[in-house]
């Protein structure tokens, strides 16, 4: 049990590292100075409206979108589809159960099992094309937004759930404060790991059972020193008086400007385009 | 003197191809002969932290060329291993990478790594652990209820029980009291005299620095400004300041004096050395 756990975490500690969600790309651009809640809401309504059209041209016109976007965000491209690497092999799966085992009338190839179908083969443009956007879609928003103004906005986007009792500010915080270790985590492990490497710890050699036992001396020095940090931050937090969300004001507002609004207006154009395209475009 | 380290227009960037690189170290030139007490000095950020771990191949340099004992660390058949074996490295806050369940055994990882029979493996630690003072009533107990000068202690045993011929340590008296880091530094001194090992001291105090280094390296932003003995770093008083170092407090006061026409030799440059050198002077004017 105890070793499924650890080589859980070190699978966990590999994908953060690679994951482009929670790494903001500093650079001075129109959509990073966008408020949060605009990319929030535009990002959202982008990722349903994938699933909303079943013809090329409408993925098109969601590619196009995308990249007049990133263009404007002065993010380099390698970037953004970096973000696709963990999902590889998620992606190169369902493509292929799509391709496979989709029933259909144009029987393109067949042997046993499998049958290859035109429709298969739509159906598997379909789900890749969505799924790459998606993951990039999100990626391009968190590479363009810091996980601080993220929170806020969410922070500011729920805050009717108060209403019903859910404390969303102390959720938001909890968020913040969790994005705000993971680089720090990590950091920390790289150091503790070449500490060790330093007094001849070897993380690479052996089977499974050693490699996994070589993680101990990096994850105890790791639980210990993110216990102390959540201990400093909780007494720094109490010796400022934190007392959660009420009565708090922001030091940075949320506040839409006139750019804003043109995004909310872009945005619209892009669903009216969305619908015509739907109801008029028939391939 | 034979060079055991040398270091040949080494550069080291980081975050190559992340977008947002940082060369941290430019084209450094370096002998290190054996046997020397080396002090490494230099502003926040200057890479001090960076070299070091050169030094023992933790890091591989951008450019440039490392050799230990005359021979390429960068060599495709160089045994990583044993470099770490015989360069140590104490980083910034050791007592951070203690993990195990008594200090004995935590003292003890880094020889087993090594691959030494269980009696050598004892014999190191429970040396190692001597020489930094730690009494035998701690050997058996955990590591984590101790103190932090005596949490530090253990994790610089834990370097010295791999016994190596280099030994570099990152700023080892940070956040220690005045007594500690006094110890510290005599452990360092007794290591080089008796068991003469090489050190290289990496620390932001030109005092420590001017009592125990035989050779100060200067760096800034990446790269060696200064190089050579104490006495003979400390005359370039306003080159150091403007890299945001300084000199010790007792140099400056015979800087002043010698500007005033006092006439006291540079060559004084601890404070008892200083005070002395001023006694004398008072006397014949
Ligand atoms: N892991 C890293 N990734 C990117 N840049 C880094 C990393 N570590 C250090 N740097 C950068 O390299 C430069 C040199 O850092 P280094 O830690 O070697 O400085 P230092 O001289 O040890 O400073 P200090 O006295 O504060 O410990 C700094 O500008 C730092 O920002
Ligand atoms: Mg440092």
């Amino acid at each position: 049990m105890f070793i499924v756990v650890l080589s859980l975490i070190e699978l966990e500690i590999n994908m953060i590292r690679d994951i482009t969600i929670g790494q903001y790309y500093q650079t001075e651009s129109v959509i990073h100075k966008l408020d949060s809640r605009v990319k929030i809401i535009a990002t959202l309504v982008y990722i349903i409206s994938l699933f909303c059209f079943n013809n090329f041209s409408g993925y098109i016109l969601a590619a196009l979108f995308f990249l007049c976007i990133v263009k404007l965000s002065k993010v380099p491209f390698k970037f953004i589809v970096k973000g696709l690497k963990p999902i590889m092999f998620m992606l190169i799966f369902t493509a292929a159960l799509n391709l496979l085992w989709t029933p259909g009338e144009h029987i393109l190839f067949e042997a046993g099992v499998i049958v290859i179908t035109l429709e298969g083969i739509k159906k598997m443009a379909f789900m890749a094309l969505r799924l790459i956007f998606l993951i990039i879609g999100s990626s391009l928003m968190t590479l363009t937004t810091t996980p601080n103004q993220l929170t806020d906005a969410i922070e500011h986007l729920l805050r009717l759930l108060n209403y019903i009792k859910v404390p969303v500010h102390e959720v938001a915080m909890m968020m913040s404060i969790a994005l705000r270790f993971i680089p720090i985590l990590i950091e920390e492990t790289d150091k503790i790991m070449k500490a060790q490497l330093a007094r001849g710890a070897d993380f690479e050699s052996g089977n499974i059972i050693h490699r996994i036992k070589s993680m101990i001396p990096i994850l105890i020095p790791l639980f210990v020193s993110a216990a102390r940090r959540a201990n400093d931050l909780a007494l720094a937090m109490d010796s400022r008086c934190y007392h959660g969300g009420r009565g708090r004001t922001k030091m940075k507002p949320l506040k839409y400007k006139s750019c804003d609004f043109i995004a909310y207006f872009i945005l619209l154009c892009y669903i009216v385009l969305l619908i015509i395209i739907r109801k008029f475009v028939p391939f | 003197m034979s060079i055991i380290m040398q270091l040949e227009n080494v550069s080291y960037i980081y975050g190559i191809g992340s977008g947002h690189e940082k060369q941290a170290l430019k084209n450094i030139n370096l002998k290190i002969n054996a046997g020397e007490f080396i002090g490494l000095v230099g502003h926040t950020g200057s890479g001090k932290s960076t070299l070091a771990q050169l030094l023992n191949g933790l890091e591989h340099a951008t450019t440039g060329e490392i050799y230990y004992d005359g021979r390429n660390i960068y060599d495709k058949d160089y045994d990583m291993k044993s470099l770490r074996g015989n360069v140590g490295l104490v980083f910034q806050y050791p007592e951070h990478q203690l993990f195990e369940a008594t200090v004995e055994e935590d003292v003890q990882f880094g020889p087993r790594n090594l691959g030494l029979p269980l009696l050598e493996v004892e014999l190191r630690s429970y040396n190692a652990l001597k020489m930094v003072g730690i009494s035998d009533d701690l050997i058996d107990v955990s590591p984590f209820v101790l103190s932090g000068g005596q949490k530090r202690r253990v994790a610089i045993a834990g370097v010295l029980a791999m016994q190596p011929k280099l030994l570099v340590l990152d700023e080892p008296m940070a956040g220690l009291d005045p007594t500690g880091r006094e110890e510290i530094l005599n452990i360092l001194r007794n290591l080089r005299d008796k068991q003469k090992i090489t050190i290289i001291l990496i620390s932001h105090s030109m005092e420590d620095i001017a009592e125990y280094a035989d050779r100060v390296i200067v760096m800034n932003k990446g790269e060696v400004v200064l190089e050579g003995e104490p006495k003979k770093i400390f005359q370039f008083e306003e080159e150091l300041e403007k890299i945001g170092l300084g000199v010790p407090q007792s140099t400056k006061v015979i800087h002043r004096l010698r500007k005033m026409g006092a006439d006291i030799p540079y060559s004084c440059i601890t404070a008892e050395e200083s005070a002395g050198a001023i006694y004398k002077w008072l006397q014949r004017v």
